[in-house]
């Protein structure tokens, strides 16, 4: 075996791997290679039950983001979480941030209802208007025991 | 040894025996370590690297490719006849491609690497042991380790990515195959579910196996090929045991470590 | 009192409770091809292996140019092991690489050379060895006789300053295995490297070796120039070498008849290619004729005894060979003039008694015998000096056997 084909195949297998890696990890692994450009904004829940980081952020069941951190307000003792929008998004001062479900029992998701305010927000700001997560089981209780 | 010790026997026994065990990990682990720090001694070992990445990984594709595709065709079918009782066999794809992606892919490359490089590897440096060419390589200040194992272990270490990674997606082609053309399930739900079930951290976990395995498979048969003169065996016998001792630690230590991975990473 | 470039002092070593050296002193100098001889499996390699460092001793040290070698590390101790070559016994090429490729790996390992330089000096190698056009053939694709001298052009290459040869001999026939040692006196010559040589190639190593060591049962039972250990009388030295020469039966072969020629040709050529300077000693039986008159004795079965008995006289590198009728011719080498004279003088002593018991058919007859001496150094004809010694003929020494 020659030298150059022998480097010539190892490049073809580097090549085929290489590709295979990109489907993978961008495709599949949903990696961003050439970056779109997102900003952060936060926002302060009663409850973020069930919600991952990584989850989807919606706006007119379009996904505009994603849930990029979640901790806790250790003095208020409240969720608070740090989602990245796109930045060719702009979200209003007003605009309100749910925790839903997808489905009945799908994964927990973070819808955003535009508001009417000419207040577009920056970076590192937070959504004021939250609306917690649905507590499936608190709704059937009360449902049940009569609470509604 | 005096007759005063003798109900104390069997703990000496195990004490000789969990002491020799770990000598041995540990001339394991110092091999790897030693082959590793001399892949990047200078003069970089490029061109044997390529070499052995000719040999390990681009001449293991057509392999990798035909397991592959079997593979995903098994899961195809079996995920799709278990799906079908729930009425969920939409989620196949994610089915095949996560099973593809976190164990199947890394482990069968790692077990079919270890038929057709490893063996090789520990036969290729038992030859070279019992003809005295690994002590020529020393008389000649040649490091052995650095000419020999180094190149094998940084060629093994680019392949095994690459290699998991094709036998992941000729696997979903596989899965394709069988879900979307044979029983029929819609091609864009199979994708899609593809697509919405794989997370950034499986495709991770799958390439941080796949380079462990690569770790262990290169240490291990390098390392029984290389000592096999210690072995109870001389000449072709030697190597003939060294090398079928290789391929079989290599296997159930790829199975075990995927255990401990797998446990760790999710 | 030179100091040796090698030492042992003490240098013991056992596999898996089998003792193969036990006790080695041996000393090594500068600038000499030293040769170990010793039975096959007698832990010769396993000496040469510890000189470069591939085996350590269980007790005892090895001092190497001053620097015992158990406490050299790191960069000394590969500074050291760079003056070195070994060359394998069973040439241990890299048989996955082509010729040019083994034969150039060490230079080209050590860096710091270009690839031009490497291959001119590959193909300078390959010259000088008489290797042909087989850059890119494979070690397997050659001879056993080719295989030696692509591992002694390796070995060679980068102009060490010791090479320890690990029998470079072993399965060559005659021709290649002179050509081969050779090889080696002349390169030591050239290069004036320290050799270390393993060899059954007994007398030949006594030709051009400057140093002779005998290893038994894991001791060195001597050292010392190859005329000292000729000279030696120590019995289990003399059996040793004579069950060299002939290792299928305990007596020496009769002396050869006929082709006596060749033979000679063969011998003084090599003694003249190693630049060994010898005598040639012609005895002649002056009245065979009138032994033969006697009774019904045949000729040639009193010259056969005659020479058998001289024979067993000899050194183990003399030869001795029946040249005619009533003619034997010997070849003694490292011998001068006046040194063959004390040879004949000794051969009349010892000779007297048993000749009688030798030729029974005629006891009343004395048997007059004559030698002519010639002496060769360097490069000598062969007729010629044989020619000489015959003029000489009855010079210098007359016996007779009574």
């Amino acid at each position: 075996m020659k030298k150059a084909s022998i480097e010539t195949a190892v490049g073809i297998f580097v090549f085929i791997g290489i590709l295979c890696v990109g489907y993978l990890t961008v495709k599949l692994g949903k990696m961003e290679l050439l970056g779109k450009n997102y900003y952060s904004v936060q926002a302060q829940f009663e409850s973020v039950a069930g919600l991952k980081v990584g989850a989807s952020v919606e706006m007119a069941g379009v996904p505009i983001g994603k849930v990029e951190a979640i901790s806790l307000d250790i003095e208020r003792q409240i969720a608070r979480v740090r989602m990245k929008i796109q930045s060719d998004v702009a979200i209003t001062d007003d605009s309100i941030a749910s925790v839903k479900t997808a489905g009945l029992i799908g994964d927990k998701y973070i819808k955003l209802s535009p508001g009417g305010s000419d207040l577009i927000l920056k970076a590192g700001d937070t959504i004021i208007e939250t609306e917690s997560a649905l507590d499936l089981e608190d709704l059937i209780s009360k449902y049940v025991f009569g609470g509604v | 040894m005096n007759t005063s010790s003798y109900p104390m026997m069997p703990f000496t026994r195990l004490g000789q025996f969990a002491i020799a065990r770990l000598r041995r990990m540990g001339r394991y682990a110092l091999f790897f370590l030693q082959s590793f720090v001399r892949i990047f001694s200078w003069p970089l070992p490029v061109a044997r690297i390529l070499q052995q990445t000719y040999f390990i990984g681009m001449k293991s594709v057509s392999i990798i490719c035909l397991t592959a595709v079997f593979t995903g065709m098994v899961l195809g079918l079996q995920g799709y006849y278990t799906l079908v009782k729930f009425g969920s066999e939409g989620v196949l794809g994610a089915a095949v491609a996560l099973s593809l992606i976190r164990e199947m892919g890394p482990v069968l490359t790692a077990i079919m690497l270890i038929g057709r490089a490893g063996s090789a590897m520990a036969a290729e440096l038992g030859i070279m042991r019992i003809s005295e060419q690994i002590d020529a390589l020393e008389t000649m200040d040649i490091d052995p380790l650095r000419f020999l194992v180094s190149p094998k272990l940084g060629a093994a270490l680019i392949s095994m990515p690459l290699l998991t990674a094709i036998f992941d997606v000729v696997g979903i082609i596989g899965g394709y195959l069988t879900g979307v053309l044979l029983l029929g399930i819609n091609s864009g739900i199979y994708f899609a579910r593809i697509q919405s079930s794989v997370e950034m951290a499986d495709v991770t976990g799958g390439f941080v196996k796949s380079l462990v395995f690569a770790v262990v498979i290169v240490t291990v048969c390098c390392f029984k090929g290389f000592n096999t003169h210690e072995g109870s065996e001389y000449g072709a016998k030697g190597v003939s045991v060294s090398t079928t001792s290789a391929v079989v630690i290599a296997s159930v230590l790829v199975l075990v470590t995927d255990y401990i991975l797998t446990s760790l990473l999710l | 009192m030179k100091t040796p470039f090698i030492q042992f002092a003490g240098v013991t070593k056992a596999f898996n409770g089998h003792t193969v050296l036990q006790g080695i002193d041996l000393e090594i100098y500068q600038g000499e091809i030293t040769t170990i001889i010793g039975k096959s499996g007698g832990g010769k390699s396993v000496l040469l292996k510890h000189i470069m460092g591939l085996l350590r001793p269980d007790a005892g040290r090895i001092v190497i140019d001053g620097q015992p070698l158990g406490q050299l590390k790191g960069r000394a101790r590969r500074r050291l092991r760079r003056r070195f070559s070994y060359m394998f016994q069973d040439s241990a090429l890299f048989d996955s690489m082509t010729v040019f490729e083994n034969i150039a790996l060490p230079i080209q390992e050590r860096g710091r050379m270009k690839a031009d330089e490497i291959e001119a000096r590959v193909h300078a190698r390959m010259r000088e060895l008489d290797l042909g056009p087989i850059d890119n053939e494979y070690p397997s694709q050659l001879s056993g006789g080719m295989k030696k001298r692509v591992a002694l052009a390796r070995a060679l290459v980068t102009d060490p300053e010791v090479v320890l040869f690990d029998e470079p001999t072993t399965g060559l026939d005659p021709v290649r295995k002179n050509s081969v040692h050779a090889m080696i006196a002349e390169y030591q010559q050239k290069l004036g490297f320290t050799a270390v040589l393993i060899s059954h190639e007994i007398p030949d190593v006594f030709y051009f070796s400057q140093r002779i060591a005998m290893l038994h049962e894991g001791r060195i039972i001597f050292t010392g120039t190859p005329n000292d250990l000729q000279c030696l009388s120590d019995p289990v030295v003399h059996e040793f070498i004579q069950g060299f020469e002939n290792p299928n039966g305990d007596s020496p072969e009769p002396v050869r008849q006929g082709s006596w020629e060749s033979t000679f040709n063969a011998e003084m050529a090599r003694m003249q290619h190693h630049k060994v300077s010898f005598a040639l000693v012609v005895l002649t039986i002056e009245n065979l004729a009138e032994i033969l008159g006697q009774e019904d004795a045949d000729a040639p079965g009193v010259a056969q005894r005659f020479a058998d008995r001289i024979r067993a006289q000899l050194r183990v590198t003399d030869t001795c060979s029946l040249a005619g009728p009533n003619m034997v011719l010997l070849l003694l080498p490292f011998t001068n003039l006046s040194q063959a004279k004390m040879v004949c003088a000794k051969l009349g002593r010892t000779l007297n008694g048993q000749e009688i018991a030798g030729i029974q058919s005629c006891q009343e007859a004395c048997m007059a015998i004559s030698a002519g001496v010639a002496e060769v150094q360097g490069n000598g004809h062969p007729e010629r000096t044989l020619a000489q010694a015959l003029e000489r003929k009855e010079i210098f020494y007359q016996f007779s056997v009574c």
